[in-house]
């Protein structure tokens, strides 16, 4: 009874610590608050869904290719759409409705291509499919459970390192914290944030290829998601990228186990309202914590 | 039985359209309103009005529809969700013949949702005002992306994700569309000037100067002695329950309410287009800016009849496109929109040439 719901705490735990971490990298480049991040995660669905039908590719398979097309998307999206919005001087709620008005703009697209899929290849369930059944086992469990864990890990480890080791991690921070006197010292900001923005792109497709093996997919799935990764990165504090993380995975644990203990506890109607428990972490953390996660450990 | 004239171009009734237009715009022109009330004058990004009008809506489609069947003592097994469909037949030629009763439930369910409006408006205000523009966006439309899951999980509402049929209180103006419409126009172009005329008395008044100036410069606003925070929050109260009443008064021109309305595309995305494309800020504007995008939608939609239906794509995603296209454009290349903001007179013209005048020198 409880069992389901420890497993797919660890994974949604693991994949919302992703998608967070990407959020955090968006926000603390431009400050605006991405509303179009996830249709990133649709991007990586899409991916996955497309190669595994097309020529029965495993979703594992498939997440460099995910992480890439993300990545350069997101890319896109900054150097075509943001960046050049923020020079003409526009106001944070503008840039606030361009990122919505380019997540609706990524659902259109998605569903001429679901669309293209289902005509042009006789994909009938292009629109809303459910997980695709590739994943392998090990000690009786599906491969996610292992591996999604995993990549979280590594990718940590990973930015940890070139934040803290490298000299263009280093770099990197000090553009985050003070755009102006990295410029001074010569750092090129720029291409720091379209580094960020295409980590951020790839952290959300990449989520969004292994998320085909545990759940359905459709059009506006990743844009439906947009709550729970704001949710894990505001616990987390919104400017902290580890904060973002352990804000995913507390906002993915806690979502599912407090659903299994409510079922199990109060009834099945509570699995209707599983979605409310990231937004009530969330104004929780608005109105006790504004600072989030972070603002602990200064 | 009255019925309206029709007049067939290329296979499109133009009576009928204008009158859909009608209907469509008069709605979308109070919404719209009501969010340049918070967004344009007061500068709070309300990502969250669908839950608001959706709030409105089920109230006025839960408790209007309940009390038709209580007054008209049609008998629905002390279960009004899952035997308002067997029934519905029978509320509705009852209260065909019934305008007053239909009239006054219209009204009921419509000051109802106001309330409800302003409540949820009120509630949310509390984190609202306190947060930053940024926090306070994401807020909103988490809770509005919330408050669509409720009304699919909560079933004694509007019974959960199937939705309900409502009651329809516009049947002793005719049955299916004709001069039904067109009452229902009527209703709602009374609705839709009231709001405008209350938006433009705010805007001109000395309250709406306050507006601009908390948004601009809270500190400056709060150093001359306005609390900025009871402003904010009574502005969304106010559009709030504007929002509600349109919702309400959505629900009984459909005659049925479901969760899947509600979604943020039409009733966030495509208001936000409708503000900005207008001029945010500017009442006429915004009032331009509904009608350019009701046209559009219209059009688009009249396109899509015409086209044949085994279409190998849904015109909904081109849709989609053009909007986010069309707002991504005006951003960058007339961000004030079609008809920016004007600065506000500080007195009548009259009075202020006069002034001039008399000025020495």
């Amino acid at each position: 009874m409880v069992w389901p719901y420890l497993t797919s705490s660890i994974i949604f735990g693991s994949l919302f610590g992703l998608m967070a971490t990407g959020l955090t990298l968006t926000y603390i480049t431009t400050k605006v608050p991405n509303f179009a991040y996830g249709s990133f995660v649709t991007i990586g669905l899409y991916t996955s869904y497309s190669m595994n039908r097309f020529s029965d590719f495993s979703p594992y398979m498939t997440t460099p290719i995910a992480f890439g097309i993300g990545g350069v998307s997101s890319v896109l999206m900054y150097l075509g759409i943001l960046r050049p919005l923020a020079r003409r001087g526009s106001s944070l709620v503008s840039l606030m409705i361009a990122t919505l008005a380019i997540d609706i703009g990524f659902i259109g697209i998605f569903g001429i291509y679901a669309d293209y899929l289902r005509y042009g290849f006789n994909m009938t369930d292009s629109l809303s499919f459910y997980q695709i059944l590739a994943d392998f086992r090990l000690f009786g469990e599906q491969g996610l459970l292992y591996i999604a864990p995993a990549s979280l890990g590594l990718i940590t480890l990973g930015l940890f390192l070139l934040l803290s080791r490298t000299k263009f991690g280093v770099a990197m921070r000090a553009s985050v914290e003070n755009p102006s006197l990295a410029r001074i010292l010569g750092i090129n900001v720029e291409k720091v944030y379209v580094f960020a923005w295409f980590l951020a792109g790839g952290f959300a497709a990449m989520s969004g290829a292994y998320y085909t093996l545990y759940s359905g997919g459709g059009v506006a799935t990743g844009s439906g998601l947009i709550v729970e990764i704001f949710a894990a990165s505001i616990l987390g504090g919104l400017s902290s990228i580890y904060g973002a993380t352990i804000g995913g995975v507390i906002i993915g644990i806690g979502e599912n186990l407090l659903t299994g203990g409510g079922i199990a506890l109060l009834g099945s109607w509570v699995l209707d309202y599983q979605k409310g428990i990231p937004l009530l972490i969330m104004i929780i953390t608005l109105l006790l914590l504004p600072r989030g996660l972070a603002s602990l450990f200064e | 039985m009255i019925a309206v004239p029709s007049i067939i171009i290329f296979g499109i009734d133009l009576v009928k359209f204008a009158v859909d237009l009608g209907n469509a715009y008069m709605l979308f022109l109070a919404v719209s309103l009501s969010l340049n009330l918070e967004a344009g004058y007061t500068g709070i990004p309300n990502f969250g009005k669908v839950m608001f009008m959706a709030g409105g809506a089920a109230i006025s489609a839960a408790v209007s529809g309940l009390l038709a069947v209580m007054i008209l003592g049609v008998n629905v097994h002390g279960n009004y969700n899952a035997y308002i469909v067997t029934v519905i037949n029978q509320v509705n030629a009852s209260l065909a013949k019934n305008p007053v009763l239909s009239v006054e439930l219209i009204l009921l369910g419509t000051i109802l949702a106001a309330a409800i409006g302003g409540f949820l408006g009120f509630l949310v205000s509390y984190p609202a005002i306190r947060l930053r523009e940024d926090y306070l966006g994401m807020l909103l439309l988490a809770s509005a992306q919330f408050f669509q899951i409720f009304l699919g999980a909560y079933y004694p509402l509007i019974g959960g994700t199937q939705g309900i049929s409502v009651p329809d209180f516009f049947r002793w103006a005719g049955n299916g569309i004709g001069v039904r419409d067109v009452t229902i126009l009527g209703f709602l172009t009374v609705f839709a000037i009231f709001v405008y005329v209350y938006s433009e008395r705010v805007a001109r008044s000395p309250i709406g100067r306050t507006l601009r100036a908390v948004r601009d410069n809270e500190t400056a606003t709060r150093a001359l002695g306005k609390n900025d925070v009871a402003i904010r929050r009574n502005v969304i109260i106010i559009a709030s329950a504007i929002s509600g009443m349109a919702g309400a008064l959505l629900t009984f021109q459909v005659a049925s309410i479901g969760p899947g309305t509600w979604d943020r595309i039409t009733w966030t995305f495509y208001i936000w287009v409708m503000v900005i494309i207008g001029g945010s800020g500017n009442n006429f504007g915004v009032a331009t800016g509904a009608l350019w995008f009701s046209f559009l939608s219209s059009g688009i939609t009249q396109v899509q009849n015409a086209l044949p239906s085994d279409l190998p794509i849904d015109v909904n995603w081109i849709r989609y496109l053009i909007f986010a296209a069309l707002l991504l454009w005006i951003l960058a290349f007339r961000p004030g929109g079609i008809l920016p903001e004007k600065s506000s007179p500080t007195l009548a013209r009259r009075t202020l040439s006069r002034a001039l005048e008399e000025k020495p020198g």
